[in-house]
């Protein structure tokens, strides 16, 4: 098995997958939070594909100037694309807490700033009729290197079933600038942060080892087998269990004879 | 005779809207000159229903619904998929699928292997069937598959050992894996499974699969029809929907048969008793 994908036959599942997720509740418009990195500027392309670029709203939302050259990816992107974008500056928002709650934690700060973004996505959901399309990768998701209720949120998320290196695949195809395509993936939370510096390994590493162990099913003696680090496989492994609250909804209490989550249970698409 | 294809896509849960979508595809096979109009897996209420499905039961012999379809059944044969339940039944809720011809239903499959692993739930909310029986028709002897029964070979083989010249298959059957080019990896096992029934049954192998997504899963399309020498004569896109109409010649049956006596040189007496043998040897 191999983690390479027919690229025109994802992309066409994808957009298709947003236009009709978005008309069964009524949503001809999508907005998403626009970083100037890869797996935003990927769910973008495949948004003006599927809705057509007046339908799509990119929110560019940095923390201060801090990330200029990213701000400048993201509207050079947005302008490609032809989508509608809009710059928002976080700091004063997140500032202005800080300023009456303190902390140098720059993991605190970092949630804060996720925080904000997801809340001035969902304000401008409202205002703009749109859908919210989630942006997190199924590396991401599945090692939690995400916010909850932060950048993890959304209404519906067509890149979750991609690892990283796939979406670098859907990016070479739908030919996203190769300066995006270069780019070291980082969250934005603070300067000088990258993904593949926190996890403390490569994308390429990290996706090999989640494919056999999530895709193909694989026990931990079977990639020992297949020559990966112990301390890699154990570390992907313990990362996935301490993260599943962040795929789920909370547990609910049981205490009545039917209970949301439990044994009431409808479909997403009801009767749409 | 032609035989049409709805490749559709059901609004999950909402009947009344997919009882239009079938009228529009039974007229358009009608305007065709088909003879045979066959619907996907559950084409009247969609897929994933979930709690769903007991709103979403009727009985055939008292819907309203099955009413109309049954008039319309008068110059074209249809096959459609729906929840049954059954007045005389009560709470049992099966995943069927109905043949309708000459103004009456005659017969109704009961989807017997209900996947219940991985992505499928099936066997939480449906009791399962417990029969695989061949029936005539105008168009000759039929039986009557529902999605994962046909992917179990034992259940072909029954039709083929009870006669059946066409077997039609109503699927729901969702696309996985996309390291392949053109196409879904788990619309091969359909393919391989339509060419090896075909052939080794002599028989048409008739599957109609549904297009769409529900919940984020996408059923992969891709309906087909084999003739008895295992010859693909036409399929549907992937994933898309699609409305096909595809020429068939009963006389390939007889051709097929006489080349290949699959069916003269049957031993389905050899094959019960060894049946019967193997489960008598089951250990607790």
């Amino acid at each position: 098995m191999t983690m390479k994908i027919d690229c025109p036959f994802a992309a066409k599942i994808l957009t298709v997958f947003i236009k009709e997720e978005l008309a069964k509740f009524g949503f001809k418009k999508g907005v998403l939070g626009l970083s100037g990195g890869l797996d935003s500027t990927v769910c973008a392309f495949l948004a003006a594909r599927a809705l057509g670029p007046k339908n799509v709203l990119g929110l560019i939302m940095p923390y201060g100037t801090s990330f200029g050259e990213d701000v400048r990816d993201a509207i050079g992107a947005a302008r490609l694309l032809k989508i509608r974008h809009k710059t928002i500056d976080v700091a004063p928002m997140v500032d202005a807490y800080f300023k009456k709650y303190p902390t140098e934690n720059r993991v605190l700060r970092g949630n804060k700033i996720a925080r904000e973004r997801m809340s001035i996505l969902y304000d401008f959901s409202g205002r703009e009729k749109a859908l919210i399309l989630g942006t997190s990768n199924k590396t991401e998701l599945l090692i939690g290197y995400g916010t909850i209720h932060g950048d993890l949120a959304s209404a519906i998320n067509p890149m979750g079933d991609l690892y990283k290196t796939q979406v670098r695949q859907m990016a070479r195809y739908l030919e996203v600038p190769a300066k995006i395509q270069k780019k070291l993936p980082t969250a934005g939370l603070w300067t000088g942060q990258t993904d593949e510096g926190e996890i403390g390994m490569t994308y390429a590493e990290l996706d090999e080892i989640l494919f056999h162990l999530v895709d193909e099913r694989e026990s931990k003696e079977e990639l020992l087998a297949r020559g990966f680090p112990r301390a890699k496989i154990e570390k992907i492994m313990s990362k996935i269990k301490s993260s599943e609250f962040k795929r789920q909804l909370p547990p609910i209490a049981k205490i009545s004879s039917r209970t949301i989550g439990h044994d009431f249970l409808y479909p997403y698409d009801w009767e749409k | 005779m032609k035989i049409a294809l709805a490749q559709i896509s059901p609004h999950l849960g909402n009947i009344q809207r997919n009882f239009e979508l079938h009228l529009q595809a039974i007229e358009k096979a009608r305007r065709e000159k088909a003879g045979l109009l066959v619907f996907p897996e559950l084409s009247l209420t969609g897929y994933l229903l979930k709690d769903l499905v007991e709103t979403a039961a009727l009985d055939p012999d008292k819907s309203p619904m099955f009413k109309e379809f049954k008039a319309l059944s008068r110059d074209i044969s249809l096959v459609l998929g729906f929840v049954e339940e059954k007045s005389q039944e009560k709470g049992l809720f099966y995943n069927s699928a109905a043949f309708l011809d000459k103004g009456k239903v005659l017969h109704i499959h009961r989807k017997v292997f209900l996947p219940t692993s991985g992505m499928f739930d099936e066997g939480r909310f449906f009791a399962p069937g417990r029969n695989f029986r061949t029936f005539s028709t105008p168009h000759g002897k039929m039986g009557l598959l529902i999605c994962r029964d046909f992917l179990h070979y034992a259940a072909g083989y029954l039709l083929f050992a009870g006669g059946s010249e066409i077997i039609i298959v109503a699927s729901a059957a969702p696309g996985r894996g996309l390291a392949g080019k053109n196409g879904f990896a788990t619309s091969r096992m359909w393919e391989l499974m339509g060419e090896a029934i075909s052939r080794f049954s002599s028989a048409f192998v008739i599957y109609c699969n549904r297009a769409g997504l529900e919940d984020g899963i996408v059923f992969a399309g891709g309906s087909f029809i084999f003739n008895p020498f295992g010859k693909r004569l036409v399929q549907a896109p992937y994933f898309k929907n699609d409305f096909l109409v595809q020429e068939v010649d009963p006389a390939e049956i007889r051709r097929a048969r006489k080349n290949w006596p699959f069916k003269r040189d049957d031993k389905p007496e050899v094959i019960l008793e060894a049946l019967k043998r193997i489960v008598h040897d089951y250990e607790d």
